[in-house]
């Protein structure tokens, strides 16, 4: 093991802290008069506009009719690595439909959106939507039912799927 | 020849000895060599309908399914060439015409032979132009079953089951080509006492059970090898279970036993061991108010307490058929050797009926060790009759009551009025695993000590069964890691201290039970630590 020393022959601080000065004016001139390029956001007020594509919280997507897509296969809890999927599945009274999550809860606490789920859905139920601030007070609820999933104001009644049920019949899948 | 001699044959280049008369199949499943089997069954007649069991047999030009022919001396069978994947590969494609696929949703994932198989063979890329036929889909069957026609492979296996082993025909093969689809017949659904074994050995998701149907995916549950104690009979069986507890039981191959099936009513005994009926803390009734719930332990040191005081006289002791042949040592022996009583009763729950037996497997005695219990109170020269019982409480010569109580409750119809013919006793300790109604709702002058106790899945012992055949087993999970086994209790109740076991080191990370013939794809391998960890 060897020990570095540090010969730092030039005693001299004032130097370095007036280039450091410098520099900081430099900024605070650039960014004085030319806004546009500025790094920073006065964050409450300015939010920064991510892609539509940004993996954030979570969304349950329904059917055509507003019912919820997914049929409770449970590979989404399968496949998560944080096991913070909860779901409950039930008989449904249409046969064509025949299972359906009664209970779909994600403790958002835990979820480390990674987007697993998404991968791991064959019915493109579950997808990561473009929503990522949802602070909430001390003591908030973070485990988040099928109301909030799937028809949370944000949703405006609920992202469609791609695939219906209908469709796939028809297509005789 | 007679029919036990041996043959050579080489299957796969290892050259086997198998007995005259066997078929291919058989050859190959007893000695861990894998071939899909659909329509096969070891414990019903050959159908040869799935044609997936196809082995390539030297000096033959074509493929043959091997349920359906016997091995001959000298046969040189293979079930790897690629002339024997192809045609297992078409095969699967032709089943698959009308299979929806629809693994996500179907209960069976996981635990489905054609699953594996189109995992391992699939054609994922179907080369039928026409569109799927669609079928019913959620059949009510009967009582217990539900039936789902497109996944229907239509092997044959339940239609056989009910006309070979139940004997009550009620499926049957409906309407002809693509149409035709299991069914039962107008006003006769499927309702008998084994239905749910049509279950089990569907291959496929078509037929499911009403009482385990989307409790569960089967990949959350564990398994362990265990004995029915649902009756006399001592089927041997598997349970599932998770953190949660325990899911369903399903049947276990024991010749000597049960073959391969078991009945509905064994399939309801895990619904007593499940923790909203079990009862968690031991718990004290005295000077007319329950005393709050203690640990189980020192609800027994109490007892303990309580009963030094007493002569060995006004001691008695009652016994149900329901604890194992180690239970019933361990109690006999201290309350012999530390309270000297011999008061020691049998309660038999249902007496009139205990030597019927409906020809397969149901035996009136729903005890799974009346057998043992007999034996050790012979033993040890106890013959009580109940009636001394009854006496002893009502002339309050017997004051100390000591009960091991049923676990499996549903087949004790007399329980209410015993628990009242119990506490007529001045002190009565109560051991039992499910939470009594009448003991919760006691309110008398007695003392009433209740204290859990373990379920049969949940320690180690022996059951012995009608014939006198000892079978032991092994814990398979604890739902309640507080309630006693019978042995603790037995040995904290005399005063004893109890030693602590641990587990060996690596117990919890090997397997319970492996197949011989587990499937080993990569794709599984690659989600091993999902097998081996399950979600315990």
């Amino acid at each position: 093991m060897s020990v570095v020393t540090k010969n730092n022959d030039n005693k001299w601080y004032l130097p370095g802290i007036l280039i450091g000065l410098g520099i900081t004016f430099k900024h605070l001139i650039k960014n004085l008069f030319n806004k546009k390029q500025m790094l920073t956001l006065n964050y409450p007020e300015e939010k920064y506009e991510y892609s539509s594509r940004f993996k954030g919280n979570h969304i349950l997507t329904v059917k055509k009719d507003g019912a919820i897509r997914c049929t409770a296969c449970m590979l989404c809890a399968t496949n998560c690595p944080a096991d913070c999927i909860k779901i409950i599945a039930s008989e449904h009274p249409d046969a064509q439909v025949e299972k359906f999550p009664i209970a779909y809860e994600i403790d958002m606490l835990r979820c480390v959106f990674c987007g697993y789920c998404e991968e791991a859905c064959p019915v493109d139920a579950i997808r990561l939507g473009p929503e990522w601030q949802t602070p909430g007070l001390n003591g908030s609820n973070f485990i988040y039912d099928i109301n909030h999933l799937a028809y949370r104001p944000a949703l405006k009644g609920g992202i469609q799927s791609v695939l219906d049920d209908q469709d796939r019949h028809k297509a005789g899948i | 020849m007679s029919p036990t001699t041996l043959i050579k044959c080489t299957i796969n280049g290892v050259e086997l000895e198998v007995a005259q008369g066997k078929t291919i199949i058989q050859a190959m499943t007893e000695n861990a060599q894998r071939i899909a089997h659909y329509c096969w069954h070891p414990g019903l007649s050959i159908a040869g309908v799935c044609r997936l069991c196809m082995v390539e047999i030297e000096g033959n030009p074509r493929v043959q399914i091997a349920c359906n022919t016997m091995v001959t001396d000298g046969m040189k069978i293979n079930n790897t060439s690629a002339k024997v994947k192809d045609a297992v590969k078409w095969g699967l494609d032709f089943h698959l015409i009308n299979h929806p696929l629809d693994c996500p949703v179907c209960d069976q994932a996981g635990e489905c032979g054609l699953q594996d198989q189109y995992m391992e063979y699939g054609k994922y890329d179907p080369e039928m132009a026409e569109p799927k036929q669609r079928k019913r889909k959620v059949v009510d069957l009967g009582p217990t079953v539900v039936l789902d026609s497109e996944r229907c492979i239509l092997c044959s296996r339940c239609v056989r089951f009910t006309n070979e082993v139940s004997k009550t025909n009620e499926l049957g093969i409906f309407s002809r080509g693509d149409h035709s689809e299991i069914g039962t017949h107008d006003g006769k659904p499927l309702d008998n006492k084994y239905s749910l074994n049509t279950v089990d050995i569907c291959p496929v998701g078509a037929l499911t059970s009403k009482d385990f149907r989307f409790k569960q995916r089967v990949w959350y549950l564990k398994d362990a090898d265990t004995i029915c104690n649902g009756c006399s009979t001592g089927c041997n069986v598997k349970v599932y279970f998770n953190k949660e507890g325990v899911f369903r039981v399903k049947p276990r191959f024991n010749e000597e036993v049960n073959g391969y099936w078991m009945c509905d009513e064994g399939r309801d005994t895990y619904k007593v061991v499940n923790k909203e009926v079990r009862l968690l803390k031991g718990q004290k009734f005295a000077n007319g108010q329950w005393l709050p719930e203690m640990h189980a332990g020192t609800a027994v040191k109490d007892a303990y307490q309580s009963l030094m005081k007493a002569a060995a006289s006004e001691i008695a002791v009652v016994l149900t058929g329901q604890h194992t042949v180690e239970e019933y040592e361990a109690i006999l022996s201290n309350f012999q050797n530390t309270f000297k009583t011999k008061n020691i009763f049998h309660w038999v729950n249902n007496p009139e009926i205990f030597e019927e037996f409906d020809g397969l497997l149901l035996r009136g005695d729903k005890n799974p060790n009346t057998k043992g219990l007999l034996q050790i109170l012979e033993k040890n020269g106890i013959k009580n009759p109940w009636k001394n019982l009854e006496d002893g409480l009502k002339s309050g010569k017997i004051t100390h009551l000591v009960v091991f109580g049923p676990e499996n409750i549903p087949v004790f119809p007399d329980l209410t009025a015993k628990v009242n013919l119990f506490t007529t006793a001045k002190n009565l300790i109560y051991f039992t695993a499910v939470n009594i109604q009448q003991l919760r709702d006691y309110s008398g002058n007695n003392t009433v000590t209740k204290i859990p106790l373990k379920t049969y899945v949940e320690k180690e012992g022996t059951f012995i069964n009608f014939k006198g055949l000892a079978q032991k087993f092994k814990r398979a999970t604890t739902l309640v890691s507080e309630a006693l086994t019978g042995v603790e209790a037995a040995q904290l109740i005399a005063g004893h201290e109890i030693k602590v076991v641990g587990h060996p080191d690596n117990s919890l990370l090997t397997p319970a039970s492996t197949r011989k013939d587990q499937v080993t794809l990569e794709h599984r391998k690659k989600n091993e630590f999902l097998f081996t960890r399950g979600r315990l």
